[in-house]
């Protein structure tokens, strides 16, 4: 047997449903050889827990810890990682969640596994500072040259139910807040949630329509003169620019060459 | 102090060679941060587990920058993989090459393992985040050469690779592993990180006469100068196998064989390695005050 198949055979073993290590060369047998294979099986699910508890803290804390980390063994075996930074892995959580029928008792569930995953990635992203003689081109260079750069991170995740409330009440453990958050799922009043970095705390920020539609123009890399083309009306690009340098949304300006 | 109090102290060679003897290290892990940050306590070096690093930013790789202005830093990966037959993930090596490039590590390493593969024929590899073992033949040994010497290139540096515990081992291996690993040396140019636990675990595992003689003849299988680096750490005993678990106090046996490998390799940097369970930053100060009151005493020994 060459090498190649050698290691697929054991990676078939490992991500397998259920352990059998009779197609393995192995010097161990029988008993010994299934321990062997159950110990690397092991390592395998305490790593997807490990690692999808870390990116997806509200998810964990919805379906409680035995529920998750049951979740963790089947999506390790349906959607592997593909690089060797579990940090990286989890991307497709959501969407394989929303498709997944034994979950359907938590329809929220797949939104704020998004709002989950944007704040990890956030806190990951790029460390930046606000270039801040880059602002003085809004006065002096055509909009439709100029592109409003976000901090690195910076997401908008937008949902038909209330995830940012969802989140917040998970982290108060106030049976108030739950009531709260009871009544918006009952009512299923949605929320557009900005995510973006204070120091290397990613925080979810819930904004209204017009400012999520013209954060989706930004992050879509939209000039400004056809981002403010697109901004909802009543849009205050004044009002938003004095906000988002309060709050570190905005890492600068690109000028685009003519 | 001199006999008549006048002419400086003069350290013998010994004293001298003991002096300068490398001092223990430990893992940097997040319970530790602020405490060790605050009490800057007096190691060789901090080792870190590279991935853990790999984020573009955040409050993580801040910590390690922070850390890397008072300690010099190991850099030991869990995931290049270096035995896959599927070869190195250019990803991985991308992050690598740029986690080097920030903090300048002493050292770097990773395992002769293996990691990436697909699950069925002709499709995608995955990556297993895990040791995976790799026979001991001869194929395996190129495939492990010609990876690490990609690394190497990349990295411009020389690596070490350390050697497994593994709970599966391959019946139609043909090379033994301490033979293995000289023939990876000399063909590749890496050094060896040797973990002492790991021999004693699969000495226990193997269900050897004598665990602590099979360590002790694997390390004087190995050649001199082989060793750039040593990991101590505990393991757990279940009912029926043994896991290096990197969760408890380095075991007597273990020390055995460590004391015997620093007579055979010279005052190695060695680390205390403790991943779960992890204990309060005194009790691993302890344990790498012991191991570096034996390094001292190696180095007094050979001068």
């Amino acid at each position: 047997m060459n090498e190649a198949e050698r290691q697929r055979r054991l990676i078939e073993s490992l991500f397998a449903s259920r352990a059998d290590a009779q197609a393995l060369p192995t010097r161990e047998s029988g008993a010994r050889a299934l321990r062997g294979l159950q110990a690397y099986r092991a390592n395998g699910d305490a790593s997807a827990a490990r690692a999808l508890a870390t990116a997806f803290p509200t998810v964990q804390m919805l379906l409680g810890e035995e529920n998750f980390e049951h979740l963790a063994r089947e999506f390790w075996r349906a959607d592997p990682p593909v690089h060797g930074d579990l940090g990286d892995w989890g991307d497709t959580l959501p969407v394989w969640i929303a498709q997944h029928a034994g979950l359907a008792e938590w329809p929220y569930l797949a939104d704020c596994a998004r709002l989950d995953w944007a704040l990890h990635c956030c806190e990951r992203a790029e460390d930046a500072a606000l270039d801040a003689a880059s602002i003085s081109r809004l006065g002096d260079t055509d909009p439709s040259r100029l592109v409003l750069l976000l901090m690195p991170g910076t997401a908008l995740v937008e949902s038909t139910w209330p995830i940012a409330a969802i989140h917040a009440a998970h982290r108060r453990h106030d049976e108030q807040a739950f009531d709260a958050v009871r009544a918006s799922i009952a009512q299923q009043r949605g929320e557009a949630v900005l995510v973006s970095r204070q120091g290397f705390k990613a925080v979810p920020q819930v904004v209204d329509a017009g400012t999520a539609r013209w954060t989706q123009r930004l992050l879509a890399g939209d000039d400004l003169a056809t981002a403010i083309e697109h901004a909802a009306a009543g849009f205050d690009f004044g009002n938003w620019l004095t906000q988002a340098l309060q709050s570190n949304w905005v890492k600068g300006i690109r000028v685009l060459p003519d | 102090m001199a006999a008549n109090g006048l002419a400086p102290d003069t350290p013998s060679g010994a004293e001298e060679a003991a002096r300068r003897a490398p001092r223990a290290g430990i893992g940097l892990r997040h319970p530790h941060y602020g405490e060790l940050m605050q009490r800057l306590p007096a190691l060789g070096f901090i080792e870190v587990h590279s991935e853990n690093f790999f984020a573009d930013g955040g409050a993580a790789l801040a910590v390690l920058q922070q850390a890397r202005e008072h300690y010099d830093v190991s850099l030991h990966g869990v995931g290049l993989a270096l035995g896959s037959a599927a070869g190195v993930d250019p990803w991985h090596l991308d992050r690598l090459a740029r986690l080097v490039q920030r903090v300048a590590p002493v050292r770097v390493s990773d395992h002769a393992c293996f990691a990436r593969a697909p699950r069925q024929a002709g499709t995608p590899a995955l990556h297993a985040n895990d040791l995976l073992p790799i026979a001991f033949t001869d194929a395996a040994l190129d495939i492990l050469c010609a990876n690490v010497s990609q690394v190497q290139d990349r990295l411009k540096r020389p690596i070490l690779v350390e050697n497994l515990s593994a709970y599966l081992s391959f019946s139609d291996d043909t090379l033994a592993e301490p033979a293995f690993f000289a023939e990876l040396c000399r063909r590749s140019g890496c050094g060896m990180l040797l973990d002492v636990n790991n021999l004693m675990v699969n000495a226990l595992n193997a269900g050897a006469a004598d665990p602590l003689a099979s360590c002790l003849a694997f390390i004087d299988q190995l050649p001199l100068g082989i060793a750039g680096e040593i990991h101590l750490a505990g393991y757990c005993q279940t009912e029926d196998i043994v896991i290096d678990d990197h969760g408890s106090r380095v075991r007597p046996d273990v020390w055995t064989a460590y004391a015997h490998a620093l007579r055979r390799f010279g005052s190695v940097p060695t680390l205390i390695e403790w991943d779960t369970d992890v204990p309060a930053l005194d009790v691993l100060l302890a344990e790498a005050d012991h191991t570096s009151m034996l390094l001292r005493d190696q180095a007094g020994v050979a001068s």
